[in-house]
């Protein structure tokens, strides 16, 4: 179904054998949180992915879409949680239009956690999936070998110790929108600032009954760049250079055809 | 001294009840008292400047220097003239001139070298020359009984005395370290048997602005006034400290030159 | 690579592994006593002076030990202060042999003073801390040190170290794990690396632009966006920034907020 070629599998693993080491994947070092309130449900993430301890993406996008109203938040290995979430979202969007229901989240649930189980691990995807359908809300946690939770709050990542001690201390039932919004803001930053694989800004998603989802890209940004001091530009012919070649427009007719068309040229082409 | 000669003289580790250690007392007689080892030592340390000055470091003149003298007593005429060794190198700017036992010389020496390759290899500098005079002292009071870490040490005071003569960035000195383990800076000092009249000798004739060839003329003249033998080129030795050259023992040649110009002045 | 769950081991949450299963043979257990405690310094001079400066994070693994660990050290300072001293030292890497490098240096320069009735010069000092560490040879220091001052003319002077000693004396250095991040900056704006002056010979004639003491200001100018620049794309940077300038007059001590994410 996912179609993984495996071709390379036993190059691979003679090369391993001989010490070559494994190539470095980006991972999504993160915190992702979510929690539930009185009309739907909420997610968050950090922004910050990371190569090693080298930050390879200062603003990425860790919230998944699933269906207009089930997201899912992803940690773990990038290439995994994108394809993974990508993967289900196609799945999910068939079998709803097969049923001719609404898809809901526990179905999504179960079809990522069947999917990730096949692979045993091996695909390092470490989801959070929220939203809401015909059942109610549902918050769940998809951990990379197939084992899942459903909590009222829930964390991942690397920084989940941290976001949790938010959630621990001052979490209560039946929150409000805002609330949640904010209580899950907050953990965020508690793992932004606290757990070095997490940083930059936080991203939320509140997915509500008989509202639109909103994804409320960057809702806090609590650490921008400052100026730098200096100017770093240098004078034109600062760098040295051996050879040039210059390619005048003239030049480039060489390069290419011109037709004339018929018709109004302003106008693109299109079937009619 | 002699008079309190009592039990107190045997232990190096006993104060006698006026407060005197005895042994360390008769080490400074080794140095004095005729005996194959002693011999009239004289140091002169001219510079050109006056000595305060040259705390500045820059303005040091370059000829600026320390004259070392000492009489080779040369007891039979079947014996090697160079095998005796009473000048000898530290560092290549330190050296020293010894009076007493030169077994006992040989360790402290052995040590003063230790400390300045030791030095040099920690900072990339060349060792003080009062810091040098302060190992050697701190050697010389290592007598007596071993303590729980140290390796052998003497079971004696040393019974030589050294005329520690170097270059540094505080210019020329000269430093005189005696067995009981404390040392002066002098301008010009004698040591060894014919000491008290070389050390009067000095006195008088020594001043600030003198050159190199006054200073080598002043330590040979106060040489040949204390020796009972007619002074020539090979009964007594010279060595210079420079800022230029360092440590240097003068050859024959040299040793001919300054002889020859000393008879000249007489 | 490997995703860091709080959960999950690291080589386990590698989504993927080669090695094939052996009959496990006798479980070897071992003390590793090292930490790689993170965070980054440099050092520059200029005519008249030198400047140190580290951050001030101290990190194990994904977490913050202290977001104000200071990396760069007085040295020979008449009390606790450091008032009086004439010598800086940074240390970057195990920061328990850094605190160690930093005591023991210290205390042989307070040493040195009293046994040879001057200040030790920069030089020597260099010297003697390339000994310090030579001596562990078989048992490191797990530090990079810099240490800088100013040398017998008056001008800066900066000595860069690897663990066991070998030493060299630099116009500017950075050390730590954003080293590789720092120090092509360094090379190109303080050295004037890969940087010609424009229209002043064709090809290999064209001339190179010459490295020249920079003013203070520019340093210090230079050093913040270093740092700036650094805690951006490492994740064990930041929190905060300490300077040392030394001068003639002295040395002054500047500290500037960094990012704590």
């Amino acid at each position: 179904m996912t179609g993984f070629d495996f071709s390379n599998y036993n190059r691979n693993a003679a090369l391993h054998a001989k010490g070559v080491p494994l190539p470095k994947a980006t991972s999504t070092g993160t915190t992702i949180v979510g929690c539930i309130f009185d009309n739907g449900v909420v997610i968050a993430a950090d922004t910050r992915a990371t190569s090693g301890p080298i930050v390879a993406d200062k603003n990425c996008e860790k919230l998944h879409y699933i269906s207009p109203k089930i997201w899912c938040a992803g940690a773990g290995t990038a290439a995994d949680t994108e394809f993974t979430t990508a993967l289900i979202s196609s799945n999910v969007e068939l079998h709803s239009l097969s049923t001719g229901r609404d898809p809901r989240v526990i179905t999504c649930m179960t079809m990522l956690k069947q999917h990730l189980f096949r692979y045993q691990g091996h695909i390092g995807a470490y989801l959070v999936v929220a939203g809401v359908d015909p059942t109610g809300t549902g918050l769940y946690t998809v951990h990379a070998h197939g084992s899942t939770d459903k909590l009222p709050y829930v964390t991942m990542g690397s920084g989940s110790l941290a976001a949790m001690s938010v959630f621990e201390s001052t979490w209560k039932a039946n929150l409000n929108r805002e609330e949640a919004v904010e209580l899950c803001a907050e953990a965020i930053k508690a793992g932004i600032f606290n757990d070095l694989g997490s940083g930059s800004n936080v991203d939320v998603c509140v997915i509500e009954k008989d509202k639109p989802t909103q994804l409320l890209r960057n809702y806090i940004k609590p650490n921008e760049r400052g100026e730098k001091e200096r100017n770093y530009r240098f004078p034109r012919g600062t760098t040295a250079y051996l050879n040039q070649k210059v390619i005048s427009k003239e030049d480039m007719r060489k390069y290419v055809t011109v037709e004339e068309v018929s018709g109004d040229p302003n106008l693109m082409e299109v079937d009619s | 001294m002699f008079i309190a000669r009592s039990e107190y003289d045997r232990g190096i580790n006993t104060f006698s009840p006026e407060g005197r250690l005895f042994q360390v007392e008769y080490s400074l007689e080794a140095i004095k008292l005729g005996s194959t080892a002693i011999d009239y030592l004289a140091a002169v340390h001219y510079t050109t400047g006056a000595q305060h000055t040259i705390l500045t470091s820059y303005q040091v003149a370059t000829n600026e220097g320390v004259i070392l003298g000492v009489e080779k007593r040369v007891t039979s005429t079947l014996l090697e003239a160079s095998s005796v060794e009473k000048i000898v190198e530290i560092d290549q700017h330190i050296g020293c001139a010894m009076s007493g036992l030169q077994a006992d010389a040989r360790n402290l020496v052995e040590h003063a070298r230790v400390e300045c390759q030791n030095h040099a290899f920690h900072y990339a500098e060349p060792l003080r020359v009062e810091s040098c005079t302060q190992a050697i002292c701190d050697l010389a009071l290592r007598f007596g009984e071993t303590g729980d870490d140290e390796e052998s040490v003497m079971s004696r005071p040393f019974g030589v005395a050294l005329l520690i003569a170097g270059f540094d960035e505080d210019g020329p000195q000269l430093y005189h370290a005696e067995p009981s383990g404390t040392f002066y800076r002098y301008d010009a000092k004698a040591i060894g048997s014919g000491s008290e009249g070389a050390q009067a000798e000095l006195q008088n004739e020594y001043h600030r602005s003198l050159t190199l060839e006054e200073a080598e003329t002043l330590v040979l003249k106060t040489l040949k006034q204390v020796m009972e033998e007619k002074l020539d080129a090979k009964n007594v030795q010279l060595a210079s400290v420079t800022k230029e050259k360092g440590f240097r023992i003068y050859n024959d040649e040299e040793m001919g030159r300054a002889v020859a110009t000393l008879g000249g002045n007489q | 690579m490997m995703s860091f769950m709080g959960h999950q081991p690291q080589s386990q949450a590698v989504g993927y592994t080669f090695s094939q299963p052996t009959n496990a043979p006798n479980k070897e257990h071992s003390f590793y006593p090292y930490t790689d405690n993170g965070g980054s310094t440099l050092g520059i001079t200029g005519a008249d002076f030198a400047i140190l400066a580290g951050d001030t994070r101290s990190v194990a693994g994904y977490n913050i030990n202290s977001r104000y660990a200071p990396k760069v050290f007085k040295i020979g300072g008449d009390d606790d202060t450091g008032e009086g001293a004439h010598i800086i030292l940074s240390v970057v890497g195990f920061a328990a042999d850094g605190q160690a490098l930093k005591e023991r240096l210290d205390a042989v320069v307070k040493m040195y003073k009293y046994q040879h009735g001057k200040p030790m010069s920069v030089r020597a000092c260099a010297q003697r801390l390339s000994t310090i560490l030579y001596q562990k040879r078989f048992f490191p220091y797990y530090v990079h040190a810099i240490l800088a001052g100013l040398d017998e003319e008056g001008k800066g002077a900066l000595y860069s170290y690897d663990p066991v000693g070998s030493y060299e004396r630099e116009q500017c250095r950075a050390a730590g794990s954003a080293a590789s991040l720092i120090m092509p900056f360094l090379d190109n704006q303080v050295n004037f690396k890969n940087q010609y002056i424009p229209s002043s010979g064709d090809g290999h004639a064209l001339e190179p632009k010459k490295p020249e003491p920079l003013p203070r200001e520019t340093v210090e100018q230079l050093v913040r966006d270093a740092f700036t620049s650094a805690v951006e794309r490492h994740i064990e940077v930041g929190d905060g920034l300490q300077m040392m300038v030394i001068t003639q007059n002295g040395i002054e001590e500047i500290y500037t907020p960094l990012k704590k994410d």
